[in-house]
């Protein structure tokens, strides 16, 4: 046992091994009884639903890395941002004050948030009521075959609104204070746009419908994987709109990711996320790159709620997909963002197992992810693919 | 925290330091506060006296508000002096309130017993919830207790169903003292009949009916009550008590409404020579909010009081410590795990009686009330009254309830007339529901961005300012 050397070491390995042993009698007996059919189907639902929880992981593990405020509004902020796109792609015709007023404020936050130092104030009333002008032209142009472009542009200019509304607000004035009142901070945001979503769009499902056939403008049919059918003693879908939110979502992760590794202001963020008094000392605007952050992570969130509401349905409970992502980001580890898809993939597919297993008790939403949580944090809270945490005394 | 004292007084000893009060007239004066507090239920139309000076709804907000100063004083006690943040509150007062409520209807506890019962098994439970902070802190240790909001009231919903009710309201038996004073006591034949009197709410009847001989029957009794109905077997204020066979041999029943009961005992078959004997005693119940107010006062008085005094002692103090550098803590030898632990089990057994007092207060109980917006409101009171300061809890209550017992129903109706003249999109049916969440963020936004040492710090800076008149500015 030369391996184990100290004690606890080897206590900590037994019972890990323990726990997975109780697991794996435990799945195993449950799913005894199930075709293998409906295992392979629960695979295909949660890896697909995995996709989108890997896209909310990311803005959390970005928001994290930049200023280290673990974000607990970030479940509202995908709900309003689902809920501006339905604005702006099921209201025929946006009023135009409203998108005046969307992007006008939207403008004004980004030209105060980027602070660009040469311009006059002249040239930046100028910049505003052009920027302004040029965004509700595009959110207002056309008629119902333009709803796309609206969409797009609408949610992308109010997602920015919160992402940067909320640091200004609330996360810039906390500098100095200790963690808990970060959380706090953010558990009250939460609150806000829980309030503002419910007064605006109300408590009803809406309906979006994006992932529509063109031809026959209903949902798609699923895919049957027929071939199999011999195989699996039963016949498996694959739903076409889980199929493009996963797609989507896997390119908006990738596409953050190279926005990340290889732009000027990916490789800021990276800098200030490692030392924020080193990057002031080089020369980067640590609190230009704090606002981009937090619009980025905004974004982010916007288009993982438009996604999950165009693949599952648009309502409040939405946000609480975002606290079912809080297990997959320690899983993937705070810091790594090829953890958070890692970690939303294995999230969903425990989600749906824990559906198959038992779908009256709500064992798939309401408690394996917890028990997933509190198994990482007894058994390995740095995550898969988190950096080890040394306290410096 | 220390007191502000004004220039020119001076703490001339450790024991003055660590005094609660610091003149008599302080004490006092906290003393007539609380007399005063606990005179409110006899000026209210329900209370014993009848008079009609505070509406009933002050005297049962009160009670409420008194349940939750306890909860949050727990919380303080966890968050404000040891520094470890819990988003799982409101789960643990669902285990006070539902262990409580369940000894007492299923295994006939009285609240008296399974008050602290219930409120050692949270504090267990909180101890279990509590381990993870061996080996993390901060935000991951936030994520564990998250965890728990979620895993508990799971378990209390699906697995627990038979005994909780899942998501249907669970009623609750009233909290009774007694039955003393028999003053009546009978025998009945099978087929016999008699009725009796009941009228006080607070001092009630309870009739108690036992097989004579050696038991060899079951008790077939029916009760009516003063409207005339049935009262089924499996009421709340119904007692059975069961024989080694599960017949039923012996009943007790605590009739509270007003007016004239009756019972006619059914014949059996085989009931030759057989009796019953009944006894009529009295109780004092705690059915009303007005009365559950006389133990709920007391008892957080008492619980904040003890909060107050666990901190002077040496494992308080070991909190602080914890709190303010946890490593220089454990260079001093305090062992920082059971700090923690103890900080974890304190907290947990404040919100199990916090949450065994709103179970019997309202007679009813349901899980929608132990939800995750309530942990978050728990904190938020904490953190608007001022963590890490005795009366914390006191203010961030009073304040949040003010918020959403006044100013809510004030604001209401106006945004409900202005909002949707403004934002054609904004359906006033939605307002109502929304306002609460908005307001009661943006109060919590606001206090983290100006004054996040909470109104308890303005109190104290307050109060330093008071004493220094008129030199202060």
């Amino acid at each position: 046992m030369a391996i184990f050397n100290r004690r606890r070491q080897l206590w900590t390995t037994l019972l890990v091994a323990l726990l997975v042993l109780l697991a794996a009698l435990f799945l195993g007996d449950q799913l005894a009884g199930k075709k293998p059919a409906r295992i392979l189907q629960t695979l295909i639902n949660g890896t697909l639903v995995g996709g989108v929880y890997g896209l909310v992981a990311l803005g959390i593990v970005v928001i994290n890395k930049a200023s280290g405020v673990f974000n607990f509004a970030h479940g509202w902020m995908m709900v309003l941002g689902g809920m501006i796109f339905w604005s702006f792609f099921s209201v025929s015709a946006i009023s135009l004050p409203g998108a005046a007023l969307l992007s006008g404020t939207t403008m004004v936050l980004l030209l105060t948030a980027v602070r660009p130092g040469k311009l006059e104030q002249a040239q930046q009333i100028l910049l505003v009521v052009a920027g302004g002008a040029a965004l509700t032209m595009l959110m207002t142009i056309g008629g119902q075959e333009w709803r796309w472009l609206h969409a797009i542009v609408g949610s992308c200019a109010g997602a920015l609104l919160t992402g940067l509304a909320v640091e200004r607000l609330t996360i810039r004035p906390l500098i100095g204070q200790p963690l808990f009142t970060a959380v706090l901070m953010t558990l009250a945001v939460a609150e806000v746009l829980h309030g503002l979503t419910q007064i605006a769009w109300g408590t009803v499902e809406l309906n979006l419908p994006i992932f529509v056939d063109p031809e026959t403008n209903s949902r798609f049919k699923p895919i049957r994987l027929d071939g199999l059918q011999e195989a699996l003693g039963g016949v498996a879908i694959v739903r076409v709109e889980l199929v493009i939110a996963f797609v989507l979502a896997l390119l908006a992760f990738i596409g953050f990711m190279l926005f990340f590794r290889y732009t000027r202001v990916g490789l800021a963020m990276r800098a200030t996320s490692e030392d924020q008094s080193l990057a002031q000392a080089v020369g980067l605007r640590v609190r230009v790159i704090l606002a981009i952050t937090w619009a980025a992570a905004a974004l982010l969130a916007s288009i993982a709620g438009v996604l999950q509401g165009g693949a599952v349905g648009l309502s409040l409970n939405i946000s609480y997909v975002a606290l079912r992502v809080f297990p997959a980001v320690l899983l993937g580890g705070l810091e790594s963002v090829g953890g958070a898809l890692v970690g939303g993939l294995i999230i969903g597919i425990v989600e749906q197992f824990g559906t198959l297993i038992n779908s009256s008790q709500q064992v798939g939403t309401n408690l394996a992810p917890y028990v997933v949580l509190m198994l990482v944090l007894l058994i390995k809270p740095d995550g898969l693919f988190g950096e080890k945490r040394i306290e410096r005394i | 925290m220390a007191h502000i004292n004004p220039a020119g007084t001076f703490n001339r000893s450790y024991a003055e330091e660590l005094r609660i009060d610091r003149t008599r007239r302080d004490r006092w004066l906290k003393f007539a506060l609380f007399m005063a507090l606990l005179l409110l239920p006899f000026l209210s139309p329900s209370g014993p006296l009848g008079m009609d000076w505070i509406s009933d709804q002050v005297v049962g907000l009160v009670a409420r508000m008194a349940i939750f100063i306890i909860a949050v004083q727990g919380l303080n006690l966890l968050v404000g002096y040891t520094g470890q943040i819990s988003l799982g509150h409101a789960a643990f007062m669902a285990v006070g309130a539902y262990s409580s409520a369940l000894l007492a209807r299923e295994l006939g506890w009285s609240f008296w017993a399974a008050l602290p019962a219930s409120a050692l098994l949270t504090g267990l439970l909180g101890l279990g919830f509590g381990m993870p902070s061996l080996r993390v802190k901060g935000f991951y240790l936030a994520m564990a207790t998250l965890a728990a909001q979620f895993i508990i009231p799971w378990v209390l919903r699906y697995p627990m169903e038979d005994l909780t009710g899942g998501s249907r309201p669970l009623t609750v038996p009233a909290p009774m003292v007694g039955p003393f004073a028999h003053y009546a006591e009978d025998t009945l034949e099978s087929g016999g009949e008699f009725a009796f009197d009941a009228g006080d709410p607070f001092l009630v009847d309870v009739i108690t009916l036992q097989v004579d001989g050696d038991g060899a029957q079951t008790l077939e009794i029916e009760l009516l009550d003063p409207a005339g109905r049935a009262i089924p077997d499996g009421d709340v204020a119904m007692t059975a008590q069961l024989d080694a066979m599960g017949r039923r041999i012996g009943l007790r029943y605590i009739a509270s409404k007003p007016g004239q009961y009756r019972a006619v005992l059914r014949a059996a078959a085989d009931a030759q020579g057989w009796q019953v004997s009944l006894r009529r005693s009295k109780a004092l119940s705690f059915a009303t909010s007005t009365a559950m107010y006389m133990i709920i006062v007391p008892l957080a008085v008492l619980l904040m009081l003890l909060a107050r005094n666990i901190v002077r002692t040496r494992a308080g103090r070991a909190f602080i410590s914890v709190r303010d550098n946890d490593l220089a803590a454990e260079l001093l030898g305090i062992h920082v795990f059971v700090a923690k632990l103890q900080a974890f089990f304190l907290s947990a057994v404040y919100a199990g009686i916090a949450g065994c007092l709103l179970a019997f207060e309202r007679n009813s109980l349901s899980l929608d009330a132990f939800q995750l917006d309530v942990s978050i409101e728990l904190l938020a009171m904490l953190i608007i009254g001022g963590a890490g300061y005795p009366l914390g809890a006191l203010f961030g209550v009073g304040f949040i309830r003010l918020l959403q017992e006044a100013i809510i129903p004030w604001l209401r109706p106006l945004l409900s007339d202005v909002l949707p003249q403004l934002f054609p999109f904004v359906d006033a049916v939605n307002i109502t529901s929304a306002i609460n969440p908005i307001l009661f963020g943006g109060a919590l936004i606001l206090f983290l961005v100006l004054e996040p040492r909470g109104i308890a710090h303005r109190w104290e800076v307050f109060k330093a300012a008071w004493k220094l008149r008129p030199y202060s500015n």
